[in-house]
């Protein structure tokens, strides 16, 4: 019984998944079974529309650009919680994590309320803010657990040899942290690749990939969305398992570390 | 000319209204072990980061070879740390962390690879050179941490509590490699430690601290043989102390109201109706036995053996008084065995120069 259930549970999580990938590169435009022939058409016709090509670009740019903002911003907050004791620390992660609550719709209305307010023209840089306001927490949240078990004489112990504070950053905090930094580097870039809400507030005359997927949708049944999502879906894919295999390595290490 | 390497002069040191030193001068002499000892709390370590550069005391001076370095940064001061749980960098191997205060120096890489090989060679780890810094023991790392402290060529290196997260048998090789270190390199040590046998072993001078405060200062047996304060006679090995007044007192020698009765001891310059305490160390006295409640002569004290603890090589005989106070009496274990049961009639027997007076 627990386990038809839990069939079932696989199956509709699945099956819209495996529908779209199927029917991404069924060679005929009508959603129904059987499918006749395989074919990439929908791709092709895809990758000749510029205004597709622009917004994956749009959407790549964007993520870069965040994710590099988001990891300095995210970084020198994290040292500064290496630094942090006890009941501030705590204070400053709750501080930290809280906006994550904030429904999207809340962030993307004030952020053109601020926008609108200081002359900020809507452009990809105001979509590249409202990126690093959504994503900076989670960031600083990855972060956390490696910074938890960061041992602060560390760096005590590289001043007394003779490092300035700028050097012991340098050559031990930043080198231990590292991998984390990486990890969640790549899990920045993924919610900016994915975001929808808040950048149709804040964006101008650009789209980005979720918002030309989302105007397909509104226009027409064109097939080419299947292959659209598709391909949103395997980046995705491919930045996660990057993020994932990374933090893995990361734990691991950790792990190893403590042991001896 | 400076004889003292270290010279801490009027140290005081608070939190907010939390006061972690009160006023402490130190002196350290050139080339010596010196142990700051004492229990958690009383000081020792913020007075050692002071003397490293982590913290700046609220008040007061640190010269440290003949320079002020009060406001120093810890980088540019001549002194190396040895961190209680070692803080290797795990991001390099163990010659890397060697070379680390090297390699900021930007000395040339012949002279780097000459130094730490010599100093890995000095503590044993040549054939580990290579290896990472979670691929190594306890011991290993405890060896490492001072190796990448001693090739800076510190004029005083600082130990903090290395020895604590080691198991007891490392422990005393540990012990031993850091006399032979010290032999070695003639360096001058500060040692932090909360254990008094770690402090005795290891110390020319020991500094035994309370509330913030120097208590005592003195070579171990001085500490051990003499202790002046009721705390500093407590905390260096077993003792019985008893609590009392002095009677009378001339300059050569005073009789003192204790529990057990009235003794006389060789101790000049008490006052005559002061409360005093005594220490009498468990091995300075011996048993006899005795008819029940009566000493055997003067210098005894007449009791009920309580209960005995057979320690190997030692006997320690608890022995009741008539009065309820419990004393306790070491012995070194004889060809005859333990000589006396449960409920025996002993007589204790003690050598008056053995008892210690202690002020308050």
């Amino acid at each position: 019984m627990l386990r038809a259930y839990l069939c079932a549970y696989l199956f509709f999580l699945f099956a819209p998944i495996a529908m779209i990938v199927l029917f991404s590169f069924n060679d005929s435009p009508a959603l129904t079974f059987p499918i006749e022939a395989y074919s990439l058409r929908w791709y092709e016709t895809l990758l000749s529309k510029p205004d597709f090509v622009a917004s994956l670009v749009n959407s790549l740019k964007v993520g870069i650009y965040t994710s590099i903002v988001t990891t300095i911003l995210g970084t020198l907050a994290a040292l500064a919680l290496i630094r942090m004791k006890g009941r501030y620390r705590q204070f400053f992660e709750w501080l930290n994590f809280a906006p994550v609550g904030l429904p999207g719709l809340f962030l993307g209305i004030s952020l053109v309320t601020l926008f609108g307010l200081i002359g900020l023209q809507r452009s990809l840089l105001t979509v590249t803010i409202g990126h690093v306001l959504f994503t900076l927490p989670f960031f600083v949240e990855a972060m956390r657990s490696r910074v938890n078990y960061f041992d602060p004489s560390l760096e005590e112990a590289a001043r007394d040899l003779g490092a300035t504070q700028f050097q012991a950053y340098r050559r031990v905090t930043i080198p231990i942290l590292l991998p984390t930094i990486v990890g969640s580097a790549i899990l920045t870039f993924s919610l900016s690749f994915d975001e929808l809400i808040i950048t149709v507030f804040v964006s101008g005359n650009d789209t980005t990939l979720p918002m030309f997927i989302w105007s397909m949708m509104r226009r027409t049944v064109d097939p080419s969305i299947n292959a659209a999502s598709v391909m949103a879906l395997v980046l995705s894919i491919l930045v996660m398992a990057a993020g994932g295999a990374s933090l893995w390595f990361q734990r691991r290490w950790a792990v190893a570390a403590r042991h001896e | 000319m400076h004889h003292n390497i270290v010279e801490l002069k009027h140290i005081s040191k608070s939190w907010g209204s939390v006061k972690a030193l009160t006023t402490v001068n130190l002196d350290v002499r050139k080339g010596e072990i010196l142990t700051l000892l004492g229990p958690s709390g009383c000081g020792k370590s913020t007075l050692m980061r002071i003397t490293a550069g982590f913290e700046t005391p609220t008040s007061g001076t640190v010269v440290i070879a003949g320079q002020d370095v009060t406001r120093m940064p810890p980088e540019k001061r001549p002194v190396n740390m040895v961190f209680q749980r070692y803080a290797l960098f795990p991001h390099l191997d163990v010659f890397d962390n060697v070379a680390f205060g090297l390699r900021l120096k930007g000395l040339p890489k012949a002279e780097i690879n000459a130094q730490v090989s010599a100093m890995l060679k000095l503590v044993q780890l040549e054939s580990l050179s290579g290896r990472w810094i979670n691929e190594i023991s306890g011991g290993e790392s405890q060896r490492v941490a001072l190796a990448r402290a001693l090739v800076n060529r510190p004029s005083v290196l600082l130990l903090d509590e290395p020895l604590a997260a080691l198991d007891l048998k490392i422990r005393h090789i540990m012990l031993e490699e850091l006399k032979r270190i010290h032999t070695e390199t003639g360096t001058t040590f500060i040692y932090v430690t909360h254990d008094q046998d770690e402090a005795m072993i290891l110390s020319d001078r020991v500094v035994l601290m309370n509330k913030g405060a120097i208590e005592q200062i003195g070579t171990p047996d001085e500490m051990y043989g003499a202790p002046k304060t009721l705390f500093c006679a407590k905390f260096f090995g077993e003792t019985n102390i008893l609590g009392g007044h002095v009677k009378s007192a001339d300059a050569r020698g005073a009789v003192l109201n204790l529990p057990i009765g009235e003794i006389e001891a060789p101790v000049g310059g008490l006052r005559s109706g002061s409360d005093v305490h005594v220490s009498l160390r468990p091995e300075a006295a011996s048993l006899r036995e005795s008819r029940a409640g009566k000493p055997n002569g003067p210098d005894a004290v007449p009791g009920i053996v309580e209960d005995v603890v057979f320690i190997g090589s030692r006997v320690v005989y608890k022995v009741r008084h008539a009065s309820g106070t419990v004393l306790k009496c070491q012995e070194p274990r004889t060809a005859a065995g333990i000589r006396f049961g449960v409920g025996s009639h002993v007589s204790l027997q003690y050598d008056p120069a053995a008892i210690v007076v202690l002020s308050g």
